[in-house]
């Protein structure tokens, strides 16, 4: 087994290391390392607006491309959070509490050299974990039938909405929503219209590319039109010397990587946690074991290495359940799933053996990426920090009209950018609401595929409702999903911890005083 | 009774659901062992009425409707509105002259940004954009058609 996956992994080096795909890579974390910079911008808003443009490019790059942006956007959203107190994404909420108070000290370039290296061993964590892991899961998928997959489906759905942010009532109320906009188009057994209004535009379904430009290009930039102000960056005069860490920060920071990484791995294996969740469990691990928690806040360096080492770690094993089993943890894997789908792309199980080179050329570029991200970020930090002095009032203008090009540039469609404007609203008044849309996207892209295997697996079993339990795969599947709903209600019902909920206050305290 | 955030929300959900389960009444529905392409659409119109209810129920834990932050309503509707007339202008008016338009009503005419730094900054970017579709992704833009 070990043999076969290195021997693999071999040839997906000689994949991704093709020159073109090099620069796929290199161009995806650069985006992403840049927009992770820039305060109001994140993975899924530049993902949305790279998606259109991946039509016109192979598969093997498109898809390291937009994985490039997702990890890479990891990196800048440190920096933002440890030089400006600003959690542009919500994983680096966490990394500010001492990120920020160490530059106050004159550390800040100190915590952004400890950055790096975490976020380097946590990737490279997690990058090994899907090389060994995934193999694994794609030989028992295989042996999935259409209850299986259902049951696996339904865990996905109910995991990516309800462990998601915000209330979970409302992550699964939004999955909902998401399953209603994937019914639109013609049905895929009868070829019966459904919800298309006699609109030819509709027969074949709501683009994903207009659903996720509507709920992450125009919505999120609609809620922050007003609310971003210019930053300050007083704090920001980092140069190349100053990444450097001392021996003893490195000798407090070594070991909080490694439980951080290990946290990290753990939370990417539960569908729906993401990288959020991990930084914040394996921050107040890192409190809990610390001789001084009471420092922590104050400009601890393991504050600064757990939640970036456990950010990564998870950020790499989110793709895990995504390319092996083609089910994605969140909105970001399903945005990646469906630039699979744009290219023709069916992801699941089969994916491995019949495209070898996405997937292995996908894992060895992770590698390449990171050593990218690693080298563009010790040199270029000046321009970094540079960029985070650009004004907001010029970033959402622009953006604005990348969503307006990319969105008409798919199928020359005027009637799919009108859809975008239509969702853009439609998801501003539900940002404003408080529904995250993110889960909406989940439930689009699992949707039909619930469908088509839920319908199926009523056709074999001739309509026996209980065959999702009589199945043992699939009766653990829906064991799991009554054990998340039993959690929600508990956790729900019990009084708070005391640690969660000081970090979470002091999270928002941050997030509000950078805000002021 | 004051009227809640989740309030509206959830009558949102409900009326929706509603309205689905009334538009796939054309739908066969068809039977357990045969399910029809109604049947999705009825369980999940369902769902979302059930959910709605939900949160109507629970709507004590969201904040007053009225306390919503809709000031940027206004700012944030005349973006879109400025991005949707240049949507409708596109294909008439040609990508650099539409975009560029928009750019410089997004930013000097709403954001009140220096002229001459947004005007240069807007050209650059429709150049670099024109650039990298027409030549690098070799994607055709809509040109001036009058």
């Amino acid at each position: 087994m070990i043999s076969t996956a290195l021997t693999d992994l071999w040839y997906g080096f000689g994949v991704a290391l093709e020159p073109h795909n090099v620069m796929w890579c290199f161009i995806g974390v650069f985006v992403g390392n840049m927009v992770g910079v820039l305060p109001g911008m994140g993975p899924l808003a530049t993902i949305s607006i790279l998606l259109p443009l991946t039509f016109g490019i192979k598969p093997v790059g498109a898809i390291l491309m937009l994985a490039g942006v997702f990890y890479g956007s990891q990196y800048g959203g440190a920096i933002c959070s440890i030089l400006l107190n600003l959690p542009c994404h919500p994983p680096h909420a966490v990394t500010c509490l001492d990120g920020f108070p160490l530059t106050k000290k004159g550390r800040g370039g100190a915590a952004l050299g400890i950055t790096v290296i975490s976020s380097f061993v946590g990737a490279s964590w997690g990058i090994t974990e899907m090389i060994f892991l995934s193999p694994i899961l794609v030989v028992v998928a295989l042996k999935f039938g259409p209850a299986e997959i259902c049951s696996l489906m339904l865990l996905g759905l109910l995991a990516g909405s309800t462990l998601a942010r915000g209330s979970p009532l409302k992550g699964v109320a939004m999955t909902v929503c998401g399953l209603l906009i994937g019914i639109v188009g013609s049905d895929i057994e009868t070829g019966t219209p459904r919800f298309t209004f006699g609109i030819p535009n509709l027969f074949d379904g709501v683009e994903i590319v207009a659903l996720a430009l509507g709920l992450f290009g125009i919505a999120e930039f609609m809620k922050s039109v007003n609310q971003l102000s210019e930053v300050d960056t007083k704090y920001t005069n980092v140069k190349l010397k100053d990444l450097r860490p001392t021996r003893e920060e490195f000798r407090r920071a070594l070991p909080a990587m490694f439980r951080g990484t290990l946290i990290g791995s753990l939370c990417a294996l539960i569908p729906g946690t993401g990288p959020t969740i991990a930084s914040f469990v394996s921050y107040a691990t890192e409190k809990k074991i610390s001789k001084t928690p009471e420092l922590f806040g104050t400009g601890m360096i393991e504050g600064v290495a757990c939640p970036e080492a456990s950010t990564h770690s998870s950020v790499q094993g989110d793709f895990i359940p995504t390319m092996s089993l083609g089910i994605p943890g969140d909105a970001v894997m399903a945005l990646i799933l469906g630039a699979l789908m744009i290219q023709g792309i069916v992801p699941g199980p089969q994916l491995i053996s019949e495209h070898p080179d996405i997937f292995w050329g996908l894992i060895a570029s992770f590698w390449i990426g990171n050593i990218i991200l690693v080298v563009l970020n010790v040199p270029m930090i000046g321009l970094w920090v540079k960029l985070l002095t650009i004004p907001y009032k010029y970033l959402y203008p622009s953006a604005m009209f990348f969503v307006c090009i990319g969105v008409y540039s798919t199928n020359n469609d005027m009637f799919q950018v009108g859809e975008v404007v239509i969702i853009g609203i439609v998801g501003y008044i539900l940002l404003l609401l408080d529904f995250h849309p993110a889960p909406v996207l989940l439930g689009f892209v699992l949707g039909p595929r619930f469908e088509e295997n839920f319908r199926r697996a009523m056709l074999i079993s001739r309509g026996d409702i209980l065959v999702f339990i009589k199945h043992p795969i699939s009766a653990v599947f829906i064991f799991m999903c009554v054990l998340l709903i039993v959690m929600q209600i508990y956790v729900r019902l019990r009084p708070p911890k005391v640690l969660a909920t000081n970090i979470v206050l002091a999270t928002d305290r941050k997030a509000s005083e950078a805000a002021e | 009774m004051i009227l809640r955030a989740d309030h509206v929300a959830g009558a949102a959900f409900v009326i929706f659901g509603a309205a689905i389960i009334a538009l796939s009444r054309d739908l066969p529905v068809g039977q357990l062992s045969m399910p029809g392409s109604g049947f999705l659409p009825m369980i999940v119109a369902t769902l979302t009425i059930i959910f709605g209810l939900m949160l109507i129920l629970r709507a004590r834990e969201s904040g007053p409707f009225a306390e919503l932050g809709w000031g940027d309503g206004k700012h944030a509707m005349m973006v879109t509105g400025i991005t949707a007339v240049a949507i409708a202008l596109y294909e008439h008016l040609g990508f650099t002259i539409t975009m560029l338009l928009m750019m410089v009503t997004l930013l000097i005419v709403i954001e009140r940004r220096n002229p001459i730094r947004a005007g240069i900054y807007c050209i650059a970017i429709v150049l670099f954009t024109y650039v990298s579709f027409v030549y690098g992704l070799k994607t055709p833009l809509p040109e001036y058609s009058f």
